[in-house]
């Protein structure tokens, strides 16, 4: 299975919100980093063909998506930024009225229903109402109706917003141990959830890839370029001016930072190994980012 | 067929829907049936003009009504009309049933004032009904009187309303298919067809208005985009859905209205001429056929306002402006009718739920490709073809609108 992106672009009048963007997908967990209005949701949005690419294409196994129509969402599951709900109805009603929408026969989405909300932990809720949820309550449920079909493409726009730290392990196992033959896509500002997960990272930044590779090979790029530097306390706000800082981390009344920067910061800055978070910080810098 | 069903359910399950259903159920069947046909409507009346002091005995005063008015036989002749006001006239003047009561004295009465008015006598009767003084051997010719008074109507509305003479004379070919003589029962239970239909046009707006533009607020657009039916297949559910439960709110309020009928008339009277509630009336009709065409309207009318009502729904994103545009297609020419022009007026009386349910006592006659059609019939085939109509715009609209 390949979903192939070709020269995607997406305009809103004069602004370019996606802009020609290529990539090919093979099976595998994508993450797909970037700032806020970098354009990961609108590039979703056409993945999911929702949203009409002013140009470009997006194929599955050589068939254009849009034109797939039915069969292309037969195999795709998404996950919205902002997941829409039916307040009143419970977990198991929600996930079965989707399982109806999604073509799944009756008995087989009753059992997929009933795995999937033990598979999230929602087993002992599934008969409460939505609208009695927490936040990281509903973000399951909407994970769980995007699994419900089994997908072959799975799309999930900051899956882990809300979820607290228990809940981002158990979903970042779940989607790996899910993936296997599959595409799964993950959108998040979380670094270190792409880092645990993905196979490959696509970073984005003004509607364009800039950077793509293995969480491996971005972290190297910046090999050379990380430093750390133990300094008084008192010092260390006059460094966070002059450098991007990665990490501030308190040792008795000495601090320690991590610093991202070309050239050697200080004679007494050690290099380290770099790891994806620097790889971001050194695209986007400390405030941007 | 699961999603439908599954679509249904949740249309019923909304509170602001089943309570809408409640309500109006309470509203017409329970007090506009029940408590009215038992206390004001039909309870005996004790010497007071305000109908709510009227006793809680309904259901046997009907069965008074109905024992005491066959003793004036089972068809409506001269000698039917001379005798029941004869009997009037019997009564103590001190102690004379009021006309309004539910006996069939105010029939009678409204008869001679029409057809008899030449025996009136204003000077020496002042402020008596005819029916308290007038002379019974003179009561002669109903049949006859009131085919005059027909002609003379029709002719005089040829002459000032523009009717022409080939409609004056399909209201006339109508008019002689009524079988004479009448037969006749108390008249005022089944004559009581009144079902009000533009009253279901606020509750199943309510129920409705928010099936389309109810989903901006669940913000669902996006998940139900990427489902494999997507939304065209939902849109057609749920208009299936709206259908469906305009057809059973439909039955329930109107099964509830004619439980309570048989319950409290029979069906004594089911084959009366709708002539008993309207005397010039042409349409060759009993009231069976009446109630059936009344509910027929109902139905059609149902059908037609919850297609509009979808419409508003699918085509606004705001649930408050798809409820307020709903209503304002029944209420808007209600309102501002005096202010409308006659023809938009006239048009405005063929939106589902706005017209007359009794427009087959009238003489409305329509010309449509060269044919005569009688009004009552356009007003039930025109707000079904208003919601046929109305299914693809709204699947369309909500297609349209659905673009994330």
């Amino acid at each position: 299975m390949e979903l192939s992106i070709d020269r995607l672009t997406k305009h809103y009048g004069r602004k370019i919100a996606v802009d020609r963007v290529s990539a090919t997908l093979t099976p595998g967990v994508y993450g797909l980093l970037g700032a806020n209005g970098a354009g990961k949701t609108t590039l979703m949005r056409m993945l999911c063909a929702i949203l009409e690419p002013t140009s470009g294409e997006v194929r599955l196994d050589g068939k254009e998506i849009a034109a797939m129509g039915e069969d292309y969402r037969d195999v795709l599951g998404y996950l919205p930024q902002d997941f829409g709900y039916y307040p009143t109805y419970t977990a198991a009603e929600f996930l079965s009225y989707i399982a109806a929408l999604k073509g799944i026969p009756r008995d087989r989405a009753d059992r997929r229903v009933k795995e999937l909300l033990g598979m999230l932990d929602l087993s002992a809720v599934a008969d409460k109402k939505i609208k009695t949820f927490s936040g990281g309550m509903k973000q399951r449920v909407g994970i769980a109706q995007a699994l419900l079909n089994n997908p072959q493409v799975l799309i999930l726009d900051e899956p882990t917003s809300g979820l607290d730290p228990k809940e981002r392990v158990r979903l970042r196992n779940l989607l790996s141990e899910y993936a296997g033959d599959k595409i799964v896509i993950l959108s998040t500002h979380i670094v270190s959830d792409v880092e645990a997960i993905a196979d490959e990272v696509l970073v984005m930044n003004a509607g364009r890839f800039i950077m793509q590779g293995t969480v491996v090979e971005l972290a190297e790029q910046v090999r050379g370029k990380v430093w750390e530097l133990t300094v008084p306390r008192e010092q260390a706000r006059f460094w966070q001016e002059d450098f991007t800082v990665a990490n501030y981390r308190h040792e008795g009344e000495q601090v320690v930072l991590r610093i991202i920067s070309d050239e050697e910061p200080s004679p007494d800055a050690a290099p380290c190994d770099p790891i994806l978070d620097d790889a971001y910080l050194y695209q986007f810098g400390a405030k941007e980012a | 067929m699961e999603l439908f069903a599954l679509e249904h359910k949740r249309l019923w399950r909304t509170t602001r829907v089943w309570l809408c259903v409640l309500l109006c159920f309470v509203y017409s069947v329970v007090w506009g049936s029940v408590v009215w046909n038992q206390w004001p409507g039909f309870g005996s009346t004790n010497d007071s003009t305000d109908m709510y002091d009227n006793n809680f005995d309904g259901y046997s005063n009907i069965r008074g009504f109905q024992e005491e008015f066959s003793q004036f036989g089972d068809e409506w002749t001269d000698e039917t009309l001379q005798k029941m006001v004869a009997k009037y006239q019997s009564y103590d003047p001190m102690n004379r049933p009021g006309l309004r009561s539910m006996g069939d004295w105010i029939l009678a009465s409204g008869y001679l004032n029409k057809l008899y008015p030449e025996l009136e006598d204003p000077e020496g009767q002042e402020y008596q009904p005819l029916i308290h003084y007038v002379d019974t051997t003179k009561l002669t010719d109903f049949y006859q009187r009131r085919a005059d008074l027909l002609e003379f109507t029709l002719e005089t509305t040829r002459q000032n309303e523009g009717m022409s003479e080939a409609d004056k004379q399909m209201l006339l070919d109508m008019n002689s298919k009524i079988k004479e003589p009448w037969p006749y029962e108390w008249t005022q239970g089944w004559s009581d067809l009144s079902f009000g239909w533009s009253k279901m046009a606020p509750y199943l707006a309510i129920a409705l208005a928010f099936v389309f533009s109810g989903e901006w607020y669940s913000n669902t657009a996006p998940l139900l985009h990427t489902t494999k039916y997507g939304w065209k297949k939902l849109a057609r559910v749920k208009v299936l859905g709206g259908m469906a439960f305009a057809l059973e709110f439909y039955l329930l309020i109107a099964g509830g209205k004619v439980l309570v009928q048989l319950i409290y008339f029979g069906t004594s009277g089911w084959d009366l001429p709708v002539q008993y509630i309207s005397l010039l009336a042409v349409a060759p009709w009993n009231m069976l056929q009446a109630e059936l065409y009344q509910l027929a309207f109902g139905l059609i009318g149902m059908f037609g306002y919850a297609g509009l009502v979808m419409l508003m729904s699918a085509l606004a994103k705001n649930n408050v402006l798809a409820l307020v545009f709903s209503l304002a297609f029944v209420y808007v020419p209600d309102v501002l009718g005096r202010y409308l022009p006659k023809w938009l007026m006239a048009v405005s009386q063929y939106l589902p739920l706005v017209g007359n349910s009794y427009d087959y006592l009238s003489y409305n006659i329509f010309h449509i490709f060269g044919m005569s059609v009688w009004s009552p019939w356009m007003l039930i085939t025109v707000p079904f073809l208003i919601g046929v109509v109305c299914i693809p715009f709204a699947i369309k609209g909500w297609a349209r609108r659905q673009k994330v």
